[in-house]
């Protein structure tokens, strides 16, 4: 089963056209790695599949649902808020800067979402919240303000709050860009261990070493198209087209 | 000194004073939080309503308002319906306090919700959340720090403005320290009134910075 797909999708804003026609499937238990410099598109791709930004041109599908379909700006297809809302609850998202919820403890951050959306009842949130809590190592930090917490520690937190959704697919933008160096391995450990449980990955990233260990496929952006796609051997150690070779060239 | 009626008279008009200040506030704060949310909405109709709103009740004097309410709506009932029809003061007062702190506050939540990070509310939408739950459960309550400081200074703004109700047949603090002050040739009482509103704009000045610090006790 195709858990995402993008068709000829397009996004400009304004006049700067970001997405120039990306095509892109994702199955299911597969983790891809989307590489490339800043200003490629790779994150632009990301934030359209869960409509924080909407498509210029295309379709995108979730789970082979038609999630979004429009041509010039203009909605080729009925948008409904409610439908929309449960199909990217599929999506789970994780920002670069985190974006944990300052004014409630660890805990909260991780149960509210489930509460008010899928109004499940509350000792069954915190039970899950705990374990994915414990999962990600941070379950003494339970009751703690995100504020006194580390990046790493935050970044961690923010997974678990994605996951208690039970999404289908996490989508990773740039997880480890905010972190001091030191604080990277403890969040690519905690990826790892999604990728290994058979979690469907889409992951923006700059950690080349974590592409090639973690990727089924690595993709290539450059100017807003995939320039190259292919596994991690391939496009990381064999790469054919000209742009990736200076790319991995510069940041290696 | 202050004799018994005299004292009484001061107790009173400080009540007044104080009545219309904490419906104002009160008042203001809740339909502050619907106007706000007007003009942050993308809806036409909602963001232009609250935009005449803010733009009437901050661009015209007090005092007019409350002329309005008091004077003139009586006039305008009496010509449309033949019948006459008369304001309570405390009411009009009430009414026109509550309505221009309205268009006050309602700037100031607004400002205070766009200046929560934008990163809250994709994050919010993310996990599925609507735009009303986003707002209710995770931007408005980060505003309730930022609002505390700014919410005090129009209490204590609305606490002093109060005195525009002498115009309105209402014994405010100030309007009864004048009369004694006149009556007497004494201008002692305005002290009395000084320390007054002094006294008050102290205890909502310490109430409000306690309250800051502990809404704040989330952040490092």
């Amino acid at each position: 089963m195709s858990m995402v797909k993008l068709v000829n999708v397009r996004k400009s804003f304004g006049d700067l056209e970001v997405l120039k026609g990306v095509n892109l499937e994702v199955s299911q238990g597969e983790v891809v790695c989307i590489i490339g410099a800043s200003g490629s598109g790779k994150s632009t791709l990301l934030r359209c599949l869960n409509h924080l930004e909407r498509i210029s041109d295309g379709e995108i599908y979730i789970e082979d649902v038609l999630s979004d379909k429009r041509a010039k700006n203009k909605d080729l297809m009925k948008i409904d808020p409610v439908t929309v809302q449960s199909l990217c609850a599929d999506l789970g998202m994780v920002f670069q800067s985190f974006n944990l919820f300052p004014h409630l403890t660890v805990i909260d951050n991780v149960t509210i979402a489930p509460l008010i959306v899928k109004k499940i009842d509350k000792k069954i949130a915190e039970t899950r919240a705990l374990d994915l809590l414990s999962m990600v190592g941070l379950s003494e930090k339970k009751d703690e303000y995100p504020s006194r917490l580390s990046g790493g520690q935050q970044q961690r937190v923010a997974i678990a709050r994605a996951l208690a959704m039970d999404p289908k697919i996490m989508m990773f933008d740039e997880p480890t860009s905010a972190l001091d160096p030191e604080l990277v391995g403890e969040v690519l450990a905690t990826m790892r261990h999604l990728a290994e449980k058979g979690m469907t990955m889409l992951i923006v990233t700059h950690e080349i070493g974590f592409a090639r260990e973690v990727a089924d496929r690595v993709i290539f952006m450059d100017g807003g198209v995939i320039c190259e796609e292919g596994t991690p051997e391939e496009v990381l150690l064999n790469p054919k087209e000209e742009r990736t070779k200076s790319f991995l060239n510069k940041i290696l | 000194m202050l004799n018994e009626i005299q004292l009484w008279a001061i107790v009173n008009g400080t009540i007044i004073t104080l009545e219309i200040a904490i419906v104002a506030i009160i008042f203001g704060a809740i339909f502050g939080v619907v106007v706000a949310l007007g003009r942050l909405s993308k809806n036409k109709a909602a963001n232009t309503l609250s935009w005449f709103y803010i733009w009437f009740f901050r661009g015209t004097p007090m005092l007019l308002q409350l002329f309005i309410i008091y004077y003139a709506i009586p006039i305008i009932y009496l010509d449309a319906t033949g019948s006459t029809f008369n304001v309570n003061p405390m009411i009009a007062a009430f009414a026109a306090f509550s309505l221009n702190a309205t268009a006050y506050l309602a700037e100031i939540i607004r400002a205070a919700i766009e200046s929560i990070d934008g990163g809250q509310m994709e994050a919010s939408k993310a996990l599925g959340m609507s735009y009303r739950q986003a707002m209710t459960k995770i931007i408005i309550p980060q505003t309730y720090k930022r609002l505390v400081a700014p919410l005090g200074n129009e209490l204590i703004m609305l606490l002093k403005d109060t005195s525009l109700v002498s115009t309105i047949a209402l014994f405010d603090l100030l309007r009864t320290t004048k009369t004694m002050a006149s009556a007497t040739g004494s201008w002692i009482y305005y002290i009395y009134a000084a320390a007054i509103y002094l006294f008050l704009t102290t205890i909502i000045q310490v109430v409000f910075d306690k309250m800051e610090k502990k809404l704040g006790i989330y952040e490092r």
